[in-house]
């Protein structure tokens, strides 16, 4: 199969029209990609002879042995789906195989051969990493719109900066071909200030960048430590000032039937349209409000790609008429009740706001929905910051006007802090740079300096 | 069989939050421990708020929900290669 360098396996295996990534735990329900972005964990492949690889994070490679590694005999026929069948509503494991010891011990040794993920690895054994283990005036956790905002504004003023992001590129949701920035730029492509910034770092000494190195986990004390990885180095760092921009995860909304394949977020989409110009199926169904969908739909009809439509609560606005003149499909006041389909998605069923039963089928192979999307508020959770939940999105970390979390030493930006926008995120992360620059300045300043 | 997925990685289903519930896990961190959501490959990342969000609409409050289930290294599967034999992290401090 042919993929290019610098592309997921997960997108060459969508651009090649594969649909079903593998099997689900419990249920053996078919699974496909969702998210793209390393957090949903629908893509899982044995690669290279190494089981559960996110294949949505892992680029082609000339020669890389891929395969599925669930379902049985086959992922796109797997008998043990049967399970889902049989189980109805659901399958208790609190219950089931309870009634005597001997049947318990029977049932549990069944179960064990059939569960879990993946076969151990024949791959030869990976290099035990380098550990650096070392102090650091400043450590960004994501290179996304906040992180690299504050990285350089950091920079700028002359500070040491270790930049964190998990993926191979920089950028995070600039990269995305609907981004746009608001004042004072006005509708700025994400991209192109991306590459003005990456112009300015040239001059900046200070900045040190790792790409596709994972932050695992912030250790708390005076100062926090953080514990970052990628396959040669293990990073142990006593940061003086942590900055945290993990930003957010889009998650699908919840309705029957889920989990379907050909189910994906819109940023998934987003990517995989306008990055690497792979549509997954035709005809193509998007649901969501925001601008940012408007314009994805508008774009992929004016490349001709079939929409059968677009499912939003927008009624008016320019993006809209844009819409209705390229001749797509809308459907107002509708909320996606059911995806139908055997092993990937035939069919939409949606209802109006009240109603518990469909008026409306859409006939679809695949569907981007805009989700709620839930800040990654976990590593400022490691180090004991406070956060907070909100109900249109989730845990949130908290943050004071000058983006200070309850941990002193500790800033956030960006959407784990609440952001909605790049915009915001963009100003989050500028204010939080020259914040964090004005209190190591002050304590530089302080009698017997440095040690913050 | 028609389900609503909260966590795709753990297969738990909106009914069987509902099933927790009414057996009496009335807060997030125990209805994780009863129903395995958060508990899978992604490590919540999917699910958390989802869940959080049926338990506030459940009881009526977004207080019910106010912190979120512990929340532990490591973040994301990692190979033990990484750290075999060489550290470990966090051993000076104070667990959180
Ligand atoms: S983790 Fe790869 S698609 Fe979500």
């Amino acid at each position: 199969m042919d993929g290019f360098a610098q592309e997921p396996v997960a997108v060459a295996l969508l651009a090649a029209g594969v649909r079903i990534f593998g099997r689900s735990l419990k249920y053996h329900r078919p699974r496909g990609a969702v998210c793209l972005d390393g957090h949903c964990s629908s893509c899982l492949l044995r690669i290279d002879g190494v089981a559960n690889v996110r294949s949505c994070q892992t680029l082609c490679r000339a020669g890389m042995v891929v395969e599925r590694q669930s379902g049985w005999p086959s992922p796109k026929f797997d008998v043990l789906r049967a399970v889902d069948w049989f189980a109805g509503d659901r399958l208790d494991h609190h219950s089931l195989f309870t009634t005597s010891s001997v049947v318990n011990r029977v049932a549990t040794g069944f179960v064990r051969k059939l569960s879990g993920l993946g076969d151990p690895p024949t791959a030869e054994p990976p290099a035990i990493a380098e550990l650096r283990n070392f102090a650091a005036e400043v450590v960004v956790i994501g290179g996304g719109t906040a992180g690299l905002a504050a990285a350089s504004q950091l920079a700028e003023a002359g500070h040491q900066v270790i930049l964190f992001e998990k993926s191979h590129h920089l950028g995070g949701r600039l990269l995305d071909g609907a981004c746009r920035l608001g004042e004072p730029e006005k509708d700025q492509p994400g991209w192109e200030i991306l590459g003005q910034w990456k112009s300015q770092w040239q001059s900046h000494a200070g900045l040190e960048i790792h790409r596709g190195t994972t932050v695992l986990a912030v250790y708390e004390g005076d100062r926090p430590q953080v514990l970052a990885s990628n396959q040669e180095t293990t990073y142990l760092i006593d940061a003086q000032r942590l900055i945290i921009c993990t930003g957010a995860y889009e998650q699908l909304p919840l309705f029957i039937n889920n989990d379907l394949p050909g189910l994906l977020s819109i940023r998934a989409l987003d990517k995989l349209f306008y990055r690497y110009g792979v549509v997954p199926a035709e005809p193509l169904v998007l649901v969501g409000n925001s601008d940012r969908c408007l314009r994805l739909a508008y774009d992929l009809a004016k490349q001709g790609v079939k929409l059968a439509g677009l499912v939003t609560q927008t009624q008016a606005s320019e993006g809209i008429e844009k819409l209705k003149q390229a001749g797509v499909p809308l459907f107002f006041d509708r909320r996606v009740l059911r995806a139908r389909g055997g092993r990937w998605l035939d069919r939409l069923e949606l209802a109006g706001p009240d109603h518990p039963e469909p008026d409306l089928v859409l006939d679809c192979q695949a569907c981007a929905l805009e989700g709620p999307s839930s800040p990654a508020y976990e590593l400022a959770h490691h180090a004991g910051c406070r956060v907070s939940f909100h109900s249109h999105s989730g845990y949130v970390v908290t943050t004071n006007e000058d983006g200070r979390t309850s941990h002193g030493q500790i800033f956030a930006a960006g959407h784990c802090a609440g952001a909605l926008s790049c915009t915001e995120a963009r100003q989050q992360g500028e204010q939080v740079g020259r914040a964090c620059a004005r209190c190591l300045h002050s304590v530089s300043a302080e009698p017997g300096g440095q040690h913050g | 069989m028609a389900k609503t997925i909260i966590c795709r990685c753990e297969d738990v289903s909106l009914e069987d939050l509902i099933e927790g519930f009414r057996a009496g896990f009335h807060d997030l961190e125990s209805l994780k421990r009863y129903t395995g959501f958060s508990t899978g490959f992604c490590q919540g990342k999917s699910c958390t708020a989802h869940a959080a969000r049926f338990l506030s609409a459940l009881r009526g409050g977004d207080d019910v929900v106010a912190d979120p289930p512990r929340t532990r290294p490591l973040l994301h599967p990692t190979s033990a290669a990484s750290f075999a034999g060489q550290i470990t992290p966090g051993s000076d401090r104070k667990p959180t």
